[in-house]
């Protein structure tokens, strides 16, 4: 029998899906309200902080990443549950193929940093 | 060999008709607002990579009012998310010698302390414009 992925995307899911319960709302609060009105300059030089720092680049990377992959899982499992006519592998592979782009797009991006 | 199993029809609107199903639906798609959300983090990375000039712009254009619907719908669902998730939560993590009900409210005042906790931290390190900084 063929191995299944279905743990790893679970658990990828599972840590997103804490993550978003335990900070989500403060940090869409943040970003979505507070940053865009914030001193620009101010804030330029926050993220640049952050990001200088290892821990910091671990904690942007987990804040992206993570609920990446838990929103994918849901909106897969989703479209099925709707009995979306799409392919299954495709509507996967579509899902799980765009968190993993923009998760390695993003550490990469905070690599060369 | 394939297994081919019978599978009873059911249309795509199978949930509509019970409102526990309609919640469960409801909480499923918080999901979209939230990749959004997280599209909307990514491209801020990228623009913040390419300068404080870029950064400076992203920042302007969130100001939007679509935009800022947007992040407010993204809110609710995200707080309707840590609801529902943090209810299920003591039946994932069970610890002899905690009941549930304590592992539920632990969890909903780590939420709490979280996010206030995030906002403060972007509060001291984002004075915002024309404010008291």
């Amino acid at each position: 029998m063929k191995r299944s992925n279905e743990p790893i995307a679970w658990g990828l899911f599972g840590a997103g899906g804490m993550l978003l319960a335990l900070i989500g709302p403060g940090l869409v609060l943040a970003t979505g309200f507070l940053l865009p009105f914030a001193e620009p300059a101010a804030a330029f030089h926050a993220v640049d902080a952050l990001v200088a720092h290892p821990l910091g680049k671990v904690l942007l990377l987990a804040f992206i990443a993570l609920p990446l992959y838990h929103t994918v899982h849901r909106l897969h499992h989703g479209l099925q549950e709707l009995h979306a006519p799409l392919p299954h592998g495709l509507v996967a592979l579509v899902c799980y193929g765009s968190a993993t782009v923009l998760t390695i797009a993003s550490a990469s991006w905070l690599l060369v940093r | 060999m394939t297994r081919k199993p019978y599978r009873a029809p059911q249309r795509w609107n199978w949930w509509l008709k019970n409102p526990a199903y309609r919640r469960y639906l409801l909480r499923e798609a918080t999901a979209l607002p939230l990749f959004v959300y997280a599209l909307v983090l990514v491209s801020g990375l990228y623009r913040y990579t390419q300068g404080q000039l870029a950064f400076t712009r992203w920042l302007e254009a969130l100001q939007a009012p679509g935009w800022l619907v947007f992040h407010a719908v993204a809110v609710a669902a995200c707080v309707l998310h840590a609801v529902t998730w943090i209810e299920l939560v003591p039946k994932l993590l069970v610890v002899p010698g905690i009941s549930g009900r304590s592992i539920k409210r632990g969890h909903q005042v780590a939420a709490l302390i979280g996010s206030a906790l995030v906002d403060a931290a972007a509060l001291a390190s984002w004075p915002l414009a024309g404010g008291a900084s």
